[in-house]
């Protein structure tokens, strides 16, 4: 049966519109509250998985990471070699910042980082000019001159948006993060606009070596919410690559406690990043998923 | 004249030093007492590392799940990591949140999990043990959950909670909920509209005006295949309770002809009843009864409980 649409999912999805408009309008109507969605031509997306991407203390192997990313950005940018991709979209005289996630259970991890690291330097860019930062991207004069951003974070449940993805990684350049934590982070693609970001960025990489299916406790952690999937989701649209990211996570929830198990509180700005704030695609049908290397138990 | 100003100037200097170093003193003690609460060495396991974290500064430790903490005013954290044997790891977080009432509701944030007879009541879920008691709310969680991990968690919040010589009583908002049908795992207690939204979103705007000046609970009932949900709050005072009401029914039921009426129901588009009253300083709300007459039984009853909850 069809769940019927009610005020609070209006409110929901509606912010400063009064409410009296949308009963009359949906319900009057019949007008669908999606349809101020710019129409965005479909985007791809790859997934590539490795079951020995993690050595047995679960730590990633480098060489490992760098094959999965190298294969990765080719099947993205259809090139044939990974220098000649990553050329497509960064340049010698580039200034990059990689923002990467320092969350201390489960960070970007290193081997991530200079997978990266690495072939932007095999693309020219000196040293000096590139930089691997979290927190202190705000005060990092490389961060504050980038040209060029690679957006670098692991897939994660979070208290407040439901998931820690791409686009929230983002929420280092405002200075006072919790002011995105209203509504659920409802509007976090805002800060891609706001802080000159949607324009620079060239990669978003949501790491799945280890994800967080599950928070529990003032840390929003546990080992046993956690499992090997081993994969790497890259895109240049932030939104595709959190969308897919979310499906998996949905996935292994519903896996995991026997039956579906909404996020508490849902991802809505993956979703609303795409129907508010047209930064990139949220609808699995207008994403192309190209999935490689280990199929089993991908859960989509 | 300006004998005087000079004067007054050097008093109030005299009178902020005065304060500010009362405030360091009680800092200190409270540290103090806190750590006296947490052993520094049981069984096999020591404390290797220790730390204090403010409301400014708990971000620096506690992601962004940091705001739950400030939406229920806790005032200081102390934290200690445990070593014990194969190299394990134990994290014990201890917040004073100032009052019973916040220790209890900041418990009631997440109650998923085994309930336990720790504290004046505790949960524990993969490798995680919370409980409150007095004013205080602790976590102990284990970096790998296992046999002997899960035995030193319930030890040590054991021994945490008999050091905790206080107790308090549950907030009197609590004993108003009718406890026909009622999903005791689904209560929450709160103040802040950001913790309303977390469980029940009703409005990406404040418009029940919760803040430090009201509390609040919410309840869920099963009556049927769906979840009825009572939301009572009490405002400082009766004119605020009517305000809020009125905003509430003006952007959440601007269908209601009579925006006057203290007494409302409407049936929403989902065939389910969402009611209001309002009374005194006492502002309930039932969202998705089965029935109008449903929605004013669990309202009434609110107003007139006649049990009083046990713990």
């Amino acid at each position: 049966m069809k769940k019927s649409f009610t005020r609070r999912d209006f409110l929901k999805i509606t912010a400063s519109v009064p409410l009296t408009h949308l009963v009359s309008r949906a319900f009057g109507n019949k007008v669908s509250p999606y349809q101020t969605s710019k129409n965005l031509p479909s985007t791809k997306v790859v997934l590539i998985r490795d079951p020995e991407a993690l050595d047995q203390q679960k730590k990633p192997r480098d060489a490992v990471i760098q094959k999965m990313m190298d294969e990765a950005i080719m099947k993205l940018l259809d090139e044939k070699d990974p220098r000649e991709a990553w050329q497509k979209i960064i340049k010698p005289d580039d200034i990059v910042g990689i923002k990467t996630n320092v969350w201390s259970y489960i960070p970007t991890t290193s081997a991530v980082e200079q997978a990266i690291w690495q072939r932007i330097r095999e693309v020219g860019v000196p040293q000096s000019n590139i930089s691997i930062d979290d927190r202190g991207v705000r005060r990092n004069p490389v961060f504050q001159k980038a040209t060029a951003l690679i957006n670098a974070r692991p897939a994660r449940t979070h208290h407040w948006a439901g998931m820690g993805s791409c686009i929230k990684n983002y929420i280092m350049f405002t200075p006072r993060p919790s002011a995105y934590h209203g509504d659920s982070c409802a509007d976090l693609a805002r800060i891609w606009f706001e802080y000159n970001l949607k324009d620079k960025t060239r990669l978003n990489i949501l790491v799945m070596l280890t994800p967080l299916f599950h928070g529990i406790g003032p840390h929003h952690y546990s080992e046993k919410y956690t499992w090997p999937y081993c994969g790497l989701i890259m895109g240049t649209d932030p939104v595709a690559v959190d969308s897919t990211g979310l499906r998996i996570i949905e996935a292994k929830r519903k896996e995991y406690f026997g039956e579906k198990r909404p996020l508490q509180p849902p991802a809505k700005h993956i979703f609303l990043a795409e129907k508010r704030h047209h930064l990139g695609v949220a609808d699995p049908s207008r994403i192309e998923l190209i999935k490689l290397g280990w199929l089993e138990g991908s859960l989509i | 004249m300006k004998r005087i100003t000079y004067g007054a100037i050097i008093l109030i200097l005299v009178f902020s030093i005065g304060v500010k170093g009362k405030m360091i003193n009680d800092k200190v003690e409270q540290k103090n007492f806190m750590r006296h609460l947490v052993p520094s060495s049981f069984e096999n396991w020591q404390v290797t590392e220790e730390k204090f974290y403010d409301p400014q500064t708990i971000f620096d430790y506690i992601d962004g799940a940091g705001e739950v903490y400030r939406a229920y005013n806790f005032q200081l954290l102390l934290s200690r990591a445990f070593h014990g044997p194969s190299n394990l790891k134990i994290f014990v977080d201890l917040f004073d949140m100032g009052s019973g009432a916040n220790a209890f509701g900041v418990f009631t944030h997440d109650r998923e999990g085994e309930k336990l007879a720790i504290g004046q009541g505790a949960v524990y879920k993969g490798g995680l043990l919370s409980f409150w008691k007095g004013r205080f709310f602790v976590s102990i969680f284990a970096e790998v959950e296992n046999q002997l991990t899960k035995n030193a968690i319930l030890n040590l919040g054991q021994m945490i909670a008999a050091q905790i010589k206080e107790t308090s009583p549950l907030p009197e908002l609590i004993h108003r909920l009718p406890p026909s049908s009622l999903i005791e795992d689904k209560i929450h207690y709160f103040s802040h509209h950001l913790i309303l939204n977390y469980h029940y979103f009703v409005a990406d705007e404040n418009i029940l005006e919760l803040n430090n000046q009201t509390e609040a609970v919410l309840a869920f009932y099963q009556f049927n295949k769906e979840k009825t949900v009572l939301l009572g709050i009490r405002y400082p005072h009766e004119k605020k309770a009517l305000l809020a009401q009125q905003r509430f029914r003006a952007q959440y039921l601007p269908e209601v002809s009579d925006q006057r009426e203290k007494e409302i129901a409407i049936q929403t588009e989902n065939n389910l009843w969402t009611a209001t009253s309002q009374k005194k300083n006492l502002l309930v709300i039932v969202f998705d009864a089965p029935s109008k007459e449903k929605a004013f039984v669990l309202i009434n009853k609110f107003f007139h409980p006649k049990e009083k909850r046990r713990g």
